[in-house]
């Protein structure tokens, strides 16, 4: 029972960066009905950028997340204008067949561009152990948990306080009216894309601040999002945030308790189990379009 | 696309008229994962047997003509491995195959090679059943897990004095393979196991895993992982504050390894078949060319390439020429001076006789401690 509190803190730290990293994976689910096969890469373009940036531009930490944020946004932006615009309002097939041809184009350009070695970004505070009582943290994980914290929280406004959140939404709700009504949906969307996109990103830069970024780390992070996507709900903000934390705990416990062997499984046995008591998620009251 | 499938009817048709000796080159295949989670590994691989053929050449080639290395991706998968071979056979027409990297890998393109009786040569795989399956075409230029551990059981129990080991390991045939073999040895030896745990590829957090490593209070811990994975997690034993003895198996005394720990890589020892720091002048002279080359020093996996391409080269020569039967039985009378000692093979194509070396990290450097032959199996 001693181990526990470590557990439980080892759980929600990576419950956090799994959060984040859902988050934009439900946004673009939620609000443009495009499952986002190339969502994994986003992430993994968000740790590698950020290598470039603070490796070999010598920005510090934070400048560096700024700019990678910028960039992605920007990649994120035309990946829609120029892609995911062409297959808008064809069903969902044709979406997913292009992010999947998106992904293996972004994971064999990033190995040709910078090879398969793992790259590490420069963190913005020492490495070293930090004790609270029984549990060992480090304050780079502090301080990324803080920043990914932050974002969750930045989002939230954006979606809830800025017109633009409120075109998010009301495009969320019914496409069609919300075009009569004025909204250029077709920017709403490119927004929203970009915004999940650079919230990938950003929590792939974060963790690649305490781990390290590699052209092949995407599959893994996509199935993840997917599996919290589906734990909180399609589309559901809380519910990401909830299924990321619950995932991150049922990981560690798992590993802890069980096996570290078999962690991986444990995202997939909470998905069966949510599909069958559950189906609409956590916490989605959503359910005719999901 | 008309001129690719004209291109490959003339070129079928030609290979199918003129035989095999009319091709200018001696061709090589050289089946590596150049994508997927051990791309970085098997990159190592090929820049090895890039140089060792660039060597070949420059003293002259083989048979009085150029070595091509044609270097297909099997990407560690048995499918992919086995259409790579398929295309080196039947399109390249190569006159003997070396690779793969994964022993899955490996096992699965063997039946090919004996299928096409094509010399099979891997400088990586090390999963002990691969000799073991009596397929007359196929050499293992490399240690396996087992006797690695018989070379080094003593050398742990009784110069680091460990009485009390944890075990971890990736979650696969290699990883789990040496977790066994060292903990049988060890054990033997009177050391007690504390905790055996696994992990997945490409895992990144491990502190769950630490926490119970914490908990069992081992004054060793034994750890088969590569590059990516070991570094990550060494670099969390110390995040953890665990001032325990580690020491691995896997690419641990490579420059990437040891760039990528960082701090945490001090005074951690690694037991490898290769070491830059390897102190033989023809070591010397590899490194240097190595580095000169690709612009870091050579681990494990580029002298694995580099080792296995010599020995194929060397064996083509002997042979006197291409056919295959002559090659497999040259490659039988292998006495290979490699940077890292002489390889020679057992009648069940194990190479023996080379040396392995134990090593600690210091200022960033692998220093070698311990430097032992290895046994050829018994």
């Amino acid at each position: 029972m001693d181990l526990f509190p470590q557990f439980l803190a080892n759980g929600l730290v990576m419950g956090v960066f799994y959060a984040l990293s859902a988050l934009g994976l439900t946004l673009i689910f939620g609000l443009m009905r495009v499952v986002n096969f190339a969502h994994g890469e986003f992430y993994m373009l968000g740790g590698v950028s950020g290598w470039f940036v603070t490796n070999y531009l010598g920005l510090d930490f934070f400048s560096g997340l700024i700019v990678v944020a910028a960039f992605m946004a920007a990649v994120g932006w035309l990946v829609d204008r120029f892609l995911i615009e062409r297959v808008r309002g064809q069903g969902e097939e044709p979406g997913i067949l292009l992010t999947i041809g998106l992904s293996i184009f972004l994971v064999n350009g990033t190995l040709l561009l910078v090879g398969p070695a793992p790259m590490k970004v420069a963190g913005a505070v020492a490495e070293g152990p930090l004790f609270f009582g029984p549990i060992a943290v480090t304050k780079l994980r502090l301080l990324a948990v803080g920043v990914g914290i932050a974002l969750i929280v930045g989002a939230h406004l954006l979606i809830r306080r800025t017109r633009l959140g409120a075109a998010m939404r009301a495009t969320f709700q019914d496409p069609m009216a919300a075009s009569l009504a004025g909204i250029r949906t077709g920017h709403v969307y490119a927004a929203t894309f970009a915004l999940g996109c650079t919230l990938a990103a950003l929590s792939g830069m974060l963790l690649a601040s305490i781990y390290s970024a590699q052209a092949s780390v995407g599959g893994l992070i996509s199935l993840k999002s997917f599996v919290v996507v589906i734990l909180g709900g399609m589309g559901s903000f809380a519910g990401a945030i909830a299924g990321g934390l619950l995932l991150g705990v049922a990981e560690a416990m798992w590993g802890g308790y069980v096996s570290m062997g078999m962690v991986d499984v444990i995202g997939f046995v909470l998905v069966i189990l949510i599909l069958l008591f559950r189906p609409q998620g956590l916490f989605s009251i959503r359910t005719e379009r999901a | 696309m008309r001129n690719v499938v004209l291109g490959g009817l003339l070129l079928t048709g030609v290979a199918a008229s003129v035989p095999a000796q009319a091709q200018d080159t001696v061709r090589i295949g050289l089946v590596q994962p150049l994508t997927g989670s051990v791309a970085y590994n098997g990159k190592s691989v090929v820049e090895g047997a890039r140089l060792a053929v660039e060597e070949m050449n420059a003293a002259g080639g083989v048979l009085g003509k150029k070595i091509e290395l044609i270097v297909e991706d099997g990407q560690c998968t048995p499918a992919n491995s086995v259409n790579a071979v398929e295309k080196l056979v039947q399109k390249d027409k190569v006159v003997t195959l070396v690779g793969a990297f994964c022993s899955s890998a490996t096992a699965a393109i063997m039946p090919v090679a004996q299928k096409y009786k094509l010399p099979l040569i891997t400088g990586v795989s090390s999963k002990a059943s691969l000799t073991e399956q009596g397929n007359p075409y196929f050499f293992r230029a490399a240690e396996t897990d087992a006797l690695m551990a018989e070379a080094f059981a003593k050398i742990l129990a009784n110069d680091l004095k460990l009485t009390k080991v944890a075990y971890i390991g990736v979650n696969d045939d290699w990883g789990r393979g040496g977790v066994e073999e060292f903990s049988r040895d060890l054990t033997a030896l009177g050391v007690k196991t504390v905790l055996t745990e696994y992990f997945d590829h490409g895992a990144t957090d491990f502190f769950t895993l630490l926490t119970k490593l914490r908990a069992a209070k081992p004054d060793g811990v034994f750890v088969a992982a590569e590059t990516q994975d070991g570094s990550i997690l060494v670099k969390q034993i110390r995040e953890m504050g665990l001032d325990t003895k580690v020491f691995g198996v896997g690419s641990w005394a490579t420059a990437d390894f040891i760039n990528l720990t960082g701090e945490a890589a001090e005074g951690i020892h690694a037991a490898v078949p290769y070491a830059s720091s390897m102190d033989t002048p023809r070591n010397q002279t590899f490194v240097q060319k190595y580095q000169a080359k690709y612009g870091i020093k050579p681990g494990k996996y580029g002298a694995a390439g580099y080792n296995a391409l010599n020995i194929a080269g060397q064996a083509i020569a002997r042979a006197g020429g291409t056919d295959a039967e002559a090659i497999r039985a040259s490659l039988a009378k292998t006495s290979y001076e490699a940077p890292n000692g002489v390889y020679k093979f057992t009648d069940k194509g194990q190479a023996y006789g080379f040396d392995a070396v134990l090593v600690r990290i210091e200022k960033g450097e692998p220093k070698v401690i311990a430097s032992t032959p290895v046994d050829a199996p018994h």
